[in-house]
């Protein structure tokens, strides 16, 4: 028969009573790196207006100029970069439920462009209105 | 106040489904956690059904929630009549030392800051921290309050990478308190976030608490919690930590079960219970139906294999852990919920779209080779920890304590390691037949997928290297 354990009692070895100081003093290590990486509460209110500032309130005038719901299309930077991905990402979550596709194939396209200036528009596109701040609606003339 | 009632409801009907699996587990403050800790994964996951099924009306949603409340507290009255009282033979006895003072003191300061991190975290990045808040959970969840009954548009193959095939338990359970809301409000999201978050640390201890003890529950919970990077991705609000949670809780149940079994005890209904947690893996996101097939594979060949052993010795008889209908009749319910959306909304994963290629990709050595480099790499660094990866002092204080005092491997404790292998097997394939650049997809992934695997790893290292009251072998543990 095995003999009877108990925690860190006096029948452990030694080894078994330092070997989980070890282990813990090595696990706060990591939760000082959890304090020191958490927001600041003065940075608190800035951070977390910035994704409404990108979707809600930024597409929130081209949001009453659009249909309920359908399908609209998307014109902006073409390139799959992190960034234009993520515009394309915002665009689509500020304006649900209405479909965003990334095709000028719509009768109403949204052009996005929040960090530089549109190029030129594409024949087949007519501005509509432009909202500032790089959201435009334009009517697309061969629409499908 | 209508929200808060609901928020109550769903606790409840979390509670009530969970006391209904539960019989003859010691009556104690673990025993009480886990409770509640398996409670708000399974109360999250019934409303989300119950959005699926009801849809966007208040009043029918508000009646739905009572009726499934009511429901399952009629079966638990009449359920309970029926079960013995608990017993506390499970107990197991606790030296309090100055060293087991010390590391309760550690588990403090290490929830403490892992409490803290995660409020600012939350607070400061209200509609998470990365894009799959946004571009996927949240998203769906917009699409299911906003577009009523054509919520299934934005499921649509139009919206490139917002993965339409994944399943809907946090954008249902989003929707369904938004619906009860009147209005969008990202405290649901974030909250649903850190409820899984801290529900899966209070499943990890207090089962852990349970099978082995309070220094194995304190160690686990320190490893749990002190890992940066399962705190920061809860409260990004991605699902892979609501995933981790089923996980965890199927595993946990089942070891429960077999601990029962190990004192005669007939508890099918933990068995139910994680059935329904790994049903509901797979209603969370798709990784949840491998890790599901894998524990069904992982079974049936551990079976397999211990009935031919135990027929070729002497005074063989069936084993009671031999049933598994029990594991299944939990598990269907939400199967069926997961095979109906699968089948009428989602469209076809992408990532098993390219098959002209697989077989070019699945022998090539390059392949291979970059796939078990990332492997290799994230071992040591899906936690984000700061200098010394938990990995590798797992590693380090399995091989200290010295194998005296590690435990042998119950039948459960085996099932469930091939699980986590089998499970990082399909990771490693899909890795090797992915459609995207391998790198990228390495790189964006892989830690999150390590980290919904890593509460379950922690909890069978627990088992491994803590000692029982009593040291059990296999046989000890249900094997015979």
């Amino acid at each position: 028969m095995q003999p009877d354990f108990t925690y860190f009692g006096r029948m452990h070895p030694r080894r078994v009573t330092i070997c989980p100081i070890l282990f813990a003093s090595c696990c706060l290590l990591s939760s000082a790196r959890l304090v020191l990486q958490a927001p600041r509460p003065r940075d608190v209110k800035a951070s977390a207006e910035k994704i409404p500032r990108q979707s809600d309130l930024r597409f929130a005038e081209l949001r009453k100029n659009l249909p309920a719901r359908g399908v609209v299309g998307y014109w902006g930077d073409s390139a799959l970069t992190p960034p234009a991905v993520g515009a394309y990402y915002l665009t689509q979550y500020a304006l649900a439920p209405l479909v965003v596709e990334r095709s000028l194939k719509h009768p109403l396209v949204v052009g996005n462009f929040p960090d530089s200036a549109a190029p030129p528009v594409p024949a087949n596109l007519r501005l509509v209105k432009d909202f500032g701040d790089g959201v435009f609606l334009f009517a697309a003339e061969d629409a499908r | 106040m209508l929200v808060i009632v609901a928020a109550l409801l769903c606790l409840g009907s979390g509670f009530l489904t969970v006391r209904l699996g539960w019989r003859a587990v010691s009556p104690s403050l673990a025993s009480i956690l886990l409770q509640l800790s398996l409670a708000v994964g399974f109360g999250l996951g019934i409303f989300s059904i119950v959005f699926l099924a009801v849809g966007v009306s208040v009043l029918k949603l508000s009646l739905a929630d009572l009726l499934v409340f009511f429901c399952l507290l009629a079966f638990y009255v009449v359920f309970r009549r029926s079960v013995p009282p608990e017993s506390k033979q499970d107990a197991l006895p606790v030296t309090d030392s100055w060293c087991l003072r010390l590391l309760t003191a550690v588990f403090a300061i290490a929830s403490a800051c892992a409490i803290y991190a995660a409020i600012m975290r939350a607070l400061a990045h209200p509609h998470g921290d990365g894009w799959d808040a946004f571009a996927i959970w949240n998203l769906h969840a917009r699409f299911l309050f906003l577009a009523g009954p054509n919520w299934r548009e934005g499921f649509s193959p139009l919206i490139p990478w917002s993965h339409p095939d994944y399943p809907l338990l946090i954008p249902a359970v989003i929707a369904h308190f938004w619906t009860l809301l009147g209005h969008e409000s990202q405290v649901v999201p974030a909250a649903v976030g850190l409820l899984f978050t801290f529900s899966t640390a209070g499943v990890l201890t207090s089962s852990l608490h349970i099978l082995r003890g309070r220094a194995a529950a304190l160690l686990g919970g320190l490893a749990l919690l002190c890992t940066p990077a399962f705190i920061e991705i809860g409260t990004w609000q991605y699902a892979d930590i609501p995933l981790s949670f089923f996980f965890l809780g199927a595993a946990s149940l089942l070891c429960l079960h077999e601990k029962g079994q190990g004192h005669r005890q007939n508890n099918s209904g933990l068995l139910v219970l994680a059935g329904l947690s790994a049903a509901f893996a797979t209603w969370t996101k798709n990784e949840g139906l491998l890790f599901f097939c894998s524990l069904i594979a992982a079974r049936v060949i551990v079976l397999f294999r211990d009935k031919r052993k135990s027929h070729e010795s002497p005074g063989h008889r069936e084993s009671r852990q031999d049933r598994f209908l029990p594991f299944l009749l939990g598990a269907i319910p939400v199967l069926l919920v997961v095979l109906y959306f699968k089948r009428t909304v989602a469209p076809p994963n992408e990532l098993f779209t390219d098959a002209n290629h697989t077989l070019h990709k699945l022998l090539s050595g390059a392949r291979y080779w970059a796939v078990i480099q990332w492997f290799v790499k994230q071992f040591f660094r899906f936690g984000h920890w700061l200098w010394i990866p938990i990995t590798l002092v797992m590693v380090g204080y399995y091989f200290a304590i010295g194998s005296e005092n590690r435990s042998l491997p119950s039948r459960q404790g085996r099932i469930l390691r091939l699980t986590l292998l089998f499970t990082l097997a399909g990771y490693f394939v899909i890795y090797l037949n992915t459609p995207y650049e391998i790198y990228w997809h390495l790189r964006f992934s892989l830690n999150r997928l390590f980290l919904q695997l890593w509460p379950t790893a922690i909890f069978l290292f627990s088992l491994a290297v803590s000692p029982h009251g009593k040291r059990h072998t296999a046989s000890q543990l249900g094997a015979e």
